[in-house]
């Protein structure tokens, strides 16, 4: 329990005192700050909703004309809520978080190569590098190649959609299962870190193909500054 | 509460509002009942200052006598002051960041230093400074208007200002005496204007193409919350650069050396800005510029003029592709497009912009006044008065601390809702070291090199203990002015640490503080000691300058008039010593009146010797 610096409520801690809606600036966790029990499947306007109508209250431009340390506590609370629901909004983050909270972080040896992405993963580095050599030099670059590479950011996004849908599914089964079954965090992980692999080699295969289009625009253009 | 007024602190205008009831209205110059105020400054080398339309008339340029003579007029050459246009463009920037071709622009101090600084006589001048003389004049407007005092404002910026140029313009606010009690970011500030009309909900699209810069910001808009997506832009690029695209196309023809005259520079600059404003209504126009013995004659129709600057809206084009991906839509989704800034009279950009996102766009507010307007809607919010809205803004720019291997590390990413916070774990590297250096950075390059420092500061003193065992969490905010507040804090100990950040480009604290004392000092004193030093101040320079051009330029006057400017000398000489501070500033009068036409014709010989020469080397 703490104690409102305001008007000295008793309540459980959250962010805006329930009797006087004072901003408590506390360092509760993410589904606190958002009146959310803490589990894994959210519903997204819920979320929405709950985000909306707590920034209503503790934003500081509701708090323009108050005291220092009133005005400050705003500031924080606010940055606390829009980092919650940042967090939250996205399945994969929000499962990051969750599995924080329960003592349990994604370490780095789970940064490894998932075993069933292994091929594929190699296989993709191979076409990168050959299209880092070519260096957006045409003549050397084969039609072929930007066509393999554009089709297998096809793929991955395909499979990291299919893996974030296994994700969504789950996280149902997980918030009924014992949250602190050693399988079922496995599990979670697995996918968890699948997913986040995926996300940073769909990133690189996009860097790659905008350096590689945005050296063919300016070879092109026309080289009219301002 | 006290009354907040919104200032929209322009490239090219500068407008103060206020809401009235439940709506904003702008407040107008109550003397001439212009909205506008020109965001023109010029100084003179004893410290007066002149803003908006008199200081237009100050600008050094050719002008056409009503006798045919082309008479250069306005303060010339740079022992005479500067008269300073777009200084927003210099807002937040290193000296070494003014592009080669700007520097013949203005006499700049020093462009090595971490702060652009205007030369004028024996001062030099910052950006904020020069910014805050536009933020005074529109004080007074206001005051003089609406009988209130002004204390405390809402300014916007461009969404795509960096924290130094939100930074630098929180300063000027401060040197103005003005409380800034919220920066709000120009397009969004244009939103809430017509947010007002028509509060649908639905996706907007804000394109804000100013005079000197570019925004683009995709907003949210649901039961009176506004919330950014995503924003991009680009703080140089403006209707400026239109003028300076017909500016090189008047001057094409003629020699290098004059091009970068600053007299030829400007009178050029002004046929430009007139004949693209002719161009949005006419489909070609003749531009007429008359220089000192020669006069440039150009045809130029509506069609040319936009192949001349379609590669400009080609850039800004490419950055709504960039928000709309950050925003993850398409240019389907969006419901709403809006145009804001001068520029987006341009008939060229209206096309583009409706071509690029399917659909009409909407200007029924005036583009010159809806940021104004939403600075008034925003300090409305803040008040009280309208609680039904409320505006959730992003960050533009990721924000990140440099790393091993000078990598630039991410710590808030771009375009995440404001205000916000991240925490991070600050540890020591080596046994008993005492500090911790921690370089911040805004940018989206993968090094340090390639971002813009904002700040680097020292954690310390920590004591001594084994490398890696001290911890210091340091929390890195961004508020809702879109600037970055640090703190920290011993883990062990819950010891707060004093941060001291050193901005990399900007005024110090300290700085501010002085320029501020500065400015006290003045207004304490005694008030007729000041005048007294003034006209003394003021009966030295005329004396002193007119010694130098009668000895070089002596020959231009006929006896009668040497005579009188003679007496007229002496008199003064007597009397700048003594106390009587009206019959020194009445004779600094009567020797200004007698001696105008004297400089009108030292200054004709000299513009016309240099341009013979200038055209003689050119030839040879």
């Amino acid at each position: 329990m703490i104690r409102c610096p305001t008007c000295a409520r008793q309540q459980e801690p959250q962010l805006l005192c329930r009797d006087c809606g004072a901003p408590l600036a506390l360092e509760v966790d993410y589904f606190a700050a958002l009146g959310f029990p803490r589990r894994l499947s959210l519903d997204l306007r819920q979320l929405e909703g709950a985000y909306h109508a707590r920034g209503r209250l503790l934003h500081p431009d509701r708090f323009a004309s108050a005291s220092d340390a009133v005005r400050d506590a705003s500031l924080k609370s606010t940055a606390l809520l829009t980092r919650s629901y940042r967090t939250l909004r996205d399945p994969i983050s929000r499962g990051r978080y969750w599995l924080e909270l329960s003592g349990d972080k994604l370490s780095d040896d789970n940064k490894g190569v998932p075993l069933d992405l292994a091929e594929l993963v190699f296989e993709v580095q191979e076409e990168l590098a050959q299209l880092r050599d070519s260096g957006g030099d045409s003549g050397k670059l084969s039609r072929e190649l930007v066509t393999a590479v554009r089709e297998r950011r096809q793929t991955l996004q395909e499979l990291a959609s299919e893996a974030e849908e296994e994700l969504q599914k789950n996280f149902a089964t997980w918030d009924a299962g014992a949250s602190d079954s050693g399988e079922l965090k496995a599990d979670l992980k697995a996918i968890l870190s699948k997913i986040a692999y995926l996300r940073t080699l769909i990133r690189d295969v996009e860097r790659d193909l905008e350096s590689l289009e945005s050296a063919q625009g300016t070879s092109s253009q026309s080289t009219k500054s301002f | 509460m006290s009354t907040i007024f919104g200032i929209d602190l322009g490239t090219t205008n500068s407008l103060i509002a206020v809401m009235d009831g439940d709506g904003p209205r702008v407040i107008a110059d109550p003397a001439t009942g212009n909205p506008l105020l020109p965001s023109v400054v010029a100084l003179a080398p004893d410290g007066s200052v002149e803003v908006g339309s008199e200081a237009i008339e100050l600008e050094p340029r050719f002008n056409v006598e009503r006798n045919g003579q082309i008479c250069a007029m306005g303060l010339a050459g740079d022992e005479y002051g500067a008269v300073i246009r777009s200084v927003k463009r210099y807002m937040g920037l290193g000296g070494d960041e003014i592009a080669p071709e700007e520097r013949h622009r203005y006499a700049f101090a020093d462009l090595s230093g971490a702060l652009v600084r205007f030369q004028v006589g024996k001062r030099s001048y910052t950006p904020p400074q020069i910014s805050a003389e536009i933020l005074r004049k529109l004080k007074n407007w206001a005051q003089t208007a609406t009988s209130q005092k002004v204390e405390k404002v809402v300014i916007t910026v461009p969404a795509y200002f960096n924290d130094g140029q939100r930074q630098a313009t929180k300063d000027a606010g401060r040197l103005a005496g003005l409380e800034v009690v919220r920066l709000v970011n120009e397009p969004t500030a244009a939103s809430l204007a017509y947010g007002l009309h028509s509060m649908a909900s639905g996706r907007v699209a804000v394109y804000d193409l100013g005079g000197g810069t570019f925004d683009i910001s995709i907003l949210s808009i649901k039961e009176g919350i506004f919330e950014v997506l995503a924003t991009n832009g680009d703080t140089h690029l403006g209707g400026d650069d239109m003028d300076r695209a017909l500016v090189d196309f008047i001057l094409s023809d003629l020699p290098e050396s004059l091009k970068v005259e600053r007299l030829a520079w400007n009178s050029a600059r002004g046929e430009a800005e007139a004949a693209k404003k002719r161009l949005s209504s006419t489909e070609s126009t003749e531009i007429v510029l008359e220089l000192p013995g020669r006069t440039v004659r150009k045809n130029l129709t509506r069609a040319e003029f936009e192949r001349m600057v379609d590669g400009l809206v080609d850039r800004t084009l490419e950055k709504c592709s960039l928000a709309l991906k950050d925003a993850s839509l398409a240019a389907s989704d969006i419901d709403a497009v809006v145009l804001v800034g001068g520029s987006t009279r341009t008939p060229l950009v209206r096309r583009r912009v409706e071509s690029f996102f399917g659909r009409s766009a909407l200007c029924s507010i005036d583009p010159d006044q809806v940021v104004a307007l939403g600075a008034a809607v925003q300090a409305g919010i803040l008040t009280g008065a309208r609680r039904d809205m409320l505006l959730l803004d992003v960050v533009p720019l990721s924000l990140g601390i440099e790393t091993m291997g000078s990598v630039m590390e991410r710590l808030i990413h771009r375009n995440t809702t404001i205000p916000t916070s991240v925490k991070e774990m600050f540890t020591t590297a080596v046994d008993n070291q005492t500090h911790v250096d921690i370089h911040v950075l805004q940018g989206e390059r993968e090094l340090a090199q390639d971002c813009r420092s904002l700040a680097r500061f020292k954690l310390g003193p920590i004591q001594a203990q084994p490398a890696g065992l001290p911890r210091i969490e340091v929390t890195f905010l961004i508020d809702a002015n879109g600037i970055l507040n640090v703190t920290a804090r011993d883990e062990r100990t819950g010891r707060e640490h004093s941060v001291d950040v050193k901005p990399s480009y900007g005024l110090t604290d300290e700085e501010i503080e002085r320029m501020l004392e500065e400015a006290l000092d003045l207004g304490e004193e005694d008030l007729t000691q000041r005048l007294l030093i003034q006209a003394r101040n003021d009966a030295e320079q005329i004396l002193g300058a007119l010694s130098k051009q009668l000895r070089e330029y002596g020959h231009l006057l006929d006896r009668a008039e040497r005579a009188r400017i003679e007496e007229l000398a002496a008199m003064l000489e007597a009397q700048r010593t003594g106390q009587d501070r009206e019959a020194i500033a009445a004779t600094v009068d009567q020797l200004n009146q007698v001696t105008t036409p004297f400089a009108q014709r030292i200054m004709d010989v000299a513009i016309r010797d240099a341009f013979e020469k200038k055209s003689v080397e050119e030839l040879s």
